[in-house]
């Protein structure tokens, strides 16, 4: 059975390309624009394996997302991956204090990306 | 072939000379460990090499041998004679797969295969994959390792890196599953062994059932970089314990990083990060603790002294002491040798070859202008003329110097020779070389290999006898092989000798009979028949022997020799030894000549053979002999010899020239002088042209025939032994057999 991976992101090319790598590389994609539609799908009983959020978003941001899935206890030891970009080494530490398990740095190829989440899925 | 794999097979045999000879000393005497590490770092390099131009056969070979090598630098296997001698046939294979990497062949040939796959099997005798812990030879590690140790049991293995990992309480709640990275750390590698330590973990009471109390002691094999494996630990790196301890072969592959690093200078961090022995987060955390002042430091002498980083991160654990120390050392040899290194230029020896050739051109153009410049009668332009001769002139001999090479080098691949051949045949042989630093033209160097190899062997092999005949005749039961070389009037001199047998005079005349070489009635020297043995076909082993005797040996020889110049002769003792002399022209290109003139016709003598000129008295005798200061000189009329009609002048000269100690004299018109001489060879239509050896460019454009000395001196004496001699052919001296004109024999 696949795994789900839930990609939070407000930049819909960003949705668009990851989801079609993930998909093809045999994952679920469940998407979501913004991290209060997350939440909102999260409370509903989502089944995900993997949550990756980005962390600028409007309205409630990917650290504030990441604090309130760690609040859910379906969710409480799930991975948390976070997209980041060089410049925003003080973000990671802060993300990883939230309880992200890991970050992605980007751009990332896409090789890059599917090393990364085949390390943190179970 | 590709200038990469054109660089690393270059180097190769360079390395792979370099590691013979390492080898050779190991076995005379036990030349130390620097030798070992030698030896070692060849065979490493090689491997290093043949892993970056991904030639798999050369890396995966070089990389056994490597090993075995590596047990003995660290005092594991003792040197032995079989070790040695298994060492240099593994020398001999991977020199072999280069062969195969040159002919551009993907894998050896079966034979190649075969040889190489008996060899792994002798090599491992020396057990080169053996689990047993083989920890630094650098008693500077020891308590590393047993910090390993006493933490997780652990034990750091030859050929594996250890990875040391305690993860921390909150992994779980951070939602990574510690199993996770161990998962992905098999991407890279393969886990050897991994226990799994529950030290950490509290009483059941005071467990915390979402926190991580685990750790884990893993030998990891892989082929990836610590860098690499960092990266799996990325993302809990800052919150666990995490130190990566590099295999103990991975250790001499830093120490040899640092040596081949470039000259820059560097900062120490720098240098370990760049090897890969140490990454950026170590470092970081290294040069943190660094700036941070510890209680250590206030209890030392050096109050207020930072640590140097080296021990800090040999305390972090993050890098071996021995590795540390290499990468200061290296700092500190960085300017040295930079300014060594200047001293050097390398260059391509076709750059050199177009600069020789221009020199020649000016040389000719030169004594055009010189020409010139005398006829105008302008004493100034003279002058100047002359001046720009003399410079020419050190242009000349300077340019020529750059293609000198020592022949110690060609000398001392014999010793290797001798070594095996000695040992195949059952005999104590040494060689002895003196004039090593003997020098000569580059091209003529790497042409003097295929017939030095062939006498050397043939001294081994037919020259000293053995032992118990040499026991009869009273001789050191030691053998000597001699190889000498020196400068004579011109020519370089290059000896063979051994204290053998000699050469079996009879033997040789029966044998040259049977073969038909010589009329059974012939009177002939010792000498003389003792240079029968350059003929063609000619062998007197009575056993085939694998090192020599097949027959086709010293005719082969004198080819090689006679197409660079040079003569080859034979002295003889029966009983007492032989010694096989070349002599080579000085140099190939251009020479300074001695310019003479036969009625219309010029012809330039080699300056270097000229002893003196004096004016011939016509003798009544009609016997060509002349009286100089009363020693019988040979002479020989040019004018007769080369069929130049015109009158006689009434004064003729007579050029007394010598070569390899003999003496004779040509009978010219005029004497013109001294001129410097760029030898153009001759076609191949005039090659059968007897005591001409080149030709060469005057400056006033005609061409003038240049005389070899050797050949002319070899007609003259042979012409004369005929008429003394009741040989058939009396006259003129054409007839005789090809060897005496171009073989010398010493006037004893």
């Amino acid at each position: 059975m696949s795994k789900t991976i839930f990609l939070v992101d407000d930049s819909a090319t960003i949705l668009m390309s990851v989801s079609a790598i993930l998909g093809k590389a045999g994952y679920s994609v469940e998407k979501a624009g913004s991290a209060e539609e997350a939440l909102k799908k999260l409370n509903a009983g989502a089944k995900v394996d993997l949550l990756i959020t980005d962390l600028n978003m409007p309205g409630m941001n990917g650290i504030e997302l990441i604090k309130e899935v760690r609040k859910l206890p379906a969710y409480r030891f799930q991975p948390i991956l976070f997209l980041t970009t060089e410049s925003q080494q003080s973000r990671k530490a802060e993300a990883k204090a939230a309880g992200a398990s890991g970050w992605i740095v980007k751009p990332a190829t896409a090789d890059d990306l599917l090393n990364t989440i085949k390390l943190v899925l179970r | 072939m590709d200038e990469l794999t054109a660089t690393f097979i270059d180097e190769s045999r360079t390395l792979l000379a370099a590691m013979e000879g390492g080898l050779l000393q190991l076995e005379q005497a036990d030349a130390g460990d620097d030798n070992v590490g030698g030896i070692f770092r060849a065979a490493h390099t090689i491997k290093g090499g043949a892993g970056v131009i991904e030639c798999r056969f050369i890396e995966a070979f070089t990389h056994i041998v490597e090993n075995v090598l590596d047990r003995v630098r660290a005092g594991d296997i003792p040197v032995s004679p079989g070790l040695v001698s298994v060492m240099l046939a593994c020398c001999d294979h991977i020199g072999a797969l280069l062969g195969v990497l040159v002919a551009g062949q993907p894998a050896p040939p079966q034979e190649v295969a075969a040889e190489g796959d008996a060899l792994r099997a002798q090599l491992g005798q020396w057990g080169d994959d053996d689990g047993q812990a083989a920890d630094c030879a650098d008693g500077s590690t020891v308590p590393l390792s047993e910090a390993v140790t006493a933490s997780g049991g652990g034990v750091v293995s030859s050929d594996a890196w250890h990875i040391s990992v305690r993860f921390g309480t909150d992994v779980l709640r951070m939602g990574m599953d510690p199993l996770s990275f161990l998962r992905y750390l098999t991407t890279l590698g393969e886990i050897v062994t991994i226990e799994t330590l529950a030290d950490a973990m509290p009483d059941a009471a005071e467990m915390d059932a979402e926190s991580c109390y685990l750790g884990f002691e893993i030998r990891f094999q892989t082929r990836a970089g610590k860098a690499e494996i960092e990266r799996v630990f990325d993302f809990c790196r800052d919150d666990c314990a995490l130190h990566i301890l590099p295999p103990q072969s991975k250790c001499s592959d830093y120490l040899q990083l640092i040596q081949e690093l470039p000259e820059d200078a560097m900062r120490l961090g720098e240098i370990l990060v760049r090897i890969g022995a140490l990454t950026q987060a170590e470092l970081d955390a290294g040069l943190a603790a660094q700036a941070q002042p510890t209680s250590v430091e206030f209890d030392g002498d050096e109050s207020g002294a930072r640590a140097p980083l080296g021990e800090i991160l040999v305390g972090q654990q993050a890098v071996r002491q021995e590795v540390v120390d290499a990468a200061v050392l290296k700092q500190a040899t960085v300017k040295d040798r930079k300014i060594a290194e200047s001293r050097m230029v390398r260059i391509q020896a076709d750059k050199l070859d177009q600069l020789i050739d221009l020199v020649g051109e000016l040389v000719i153009s030169g004594a055009s202008t010189h020409l010139f410049a005398q006829r105008s009668g302008l004493s100034e332009l003279m002058e100047s003329t002359s001046v720009l001769s003399r410079l020419v002139e050190s242009i000349r001999d300077a340019a020529l110097q750059l293609r000198m090479v020592q022949i110690g080098e060609t000398f001392n691949r014999f010793n290797r020779v001798v070594r095996d051949a000695s040992r195949e045949l059952g005999k104590d042989i040494r060689l002895a070389i003196t004039g090593g630093d003997t020098e000569l033209d580059k091209s003529v160097v790497e042409k003097l290999g295929d017939p030095l190899m062939h006498l050397v062997r043939n001294a081994v092999d037919h020259g000293i006898e053995p032992a118990a005949v040499r026991a009869e005749r009273g001789k050191p039961h030691q053998g000597t092989v001699r190889l000498n070389a020196y400068h004579d009037s011109g020519s370089i001199v290059i000896e063979v000798g051994d204290d053998g047998g000699g050469l079996a005079i009879e033997r040789i005349r029966a044998k040259a009979i049977a073969r038909g070489l010589i009329a059974e009635d012939a009177v002939m020297s010792g000498a003389e028949i003792s240079n029968l043995i350059f003929e063609a076909g000619f062998s007197t082993a009575e056993q085939v022997t694998n090192l020599s005797g097949r027959g086709v040996g010293m005719d082969v020889v004198r080819r090689d020799i006679q197409a660079l110049r040079g003569t080859i002769e034979v002295r003889s003792t029966e009983g007492v030894g032989a010694a096989f002399c070349i002599r080579l022209p000085l140099t190939l290109a251009i020479i300074d000549g001695f310019l003479v003139g036969v009625g219309s016709a010029t012809y330039v003598v080699p300056l270097d053979s000229v002893v003196e000129c004096i004016e011939l008295q016509e003798t009544t005798t009609g016997r060509n002999y002349l009286n100089l200061r009363g020693e019988v000189l040979p002479f020989v009329r040019l004018r007769e010899m080369f069929e130049i009609g015109g009158d006689v002048p009434a004064r003729q000269n007579v050029v007394v020239v010598q070569h390899a100690g003999q003496k004779a004299g040509l009978v010219v018109d005029r004497l013109l002088g001294e001129f410097q001489t760029v030898i153009k060879p001759l076609g191949a239509l005039f090659q059968h042209l007897r005591g001409i050896g080149g030709s060469t460019i005057l400056g006033s454009g005609e061409v003038a025939l240049i005389l070899d000395v050797p050949a002319l001196l070899a007609l003259v004496t042979s012409a004369e032994e005929k008429l003394v001699s009741p040989a058939p052919s009396r006259g003129r001296p054409s007839g005789t057999p090809d060897s005496q004109h171009l073989i010398l024999q010493p006037s004893e």
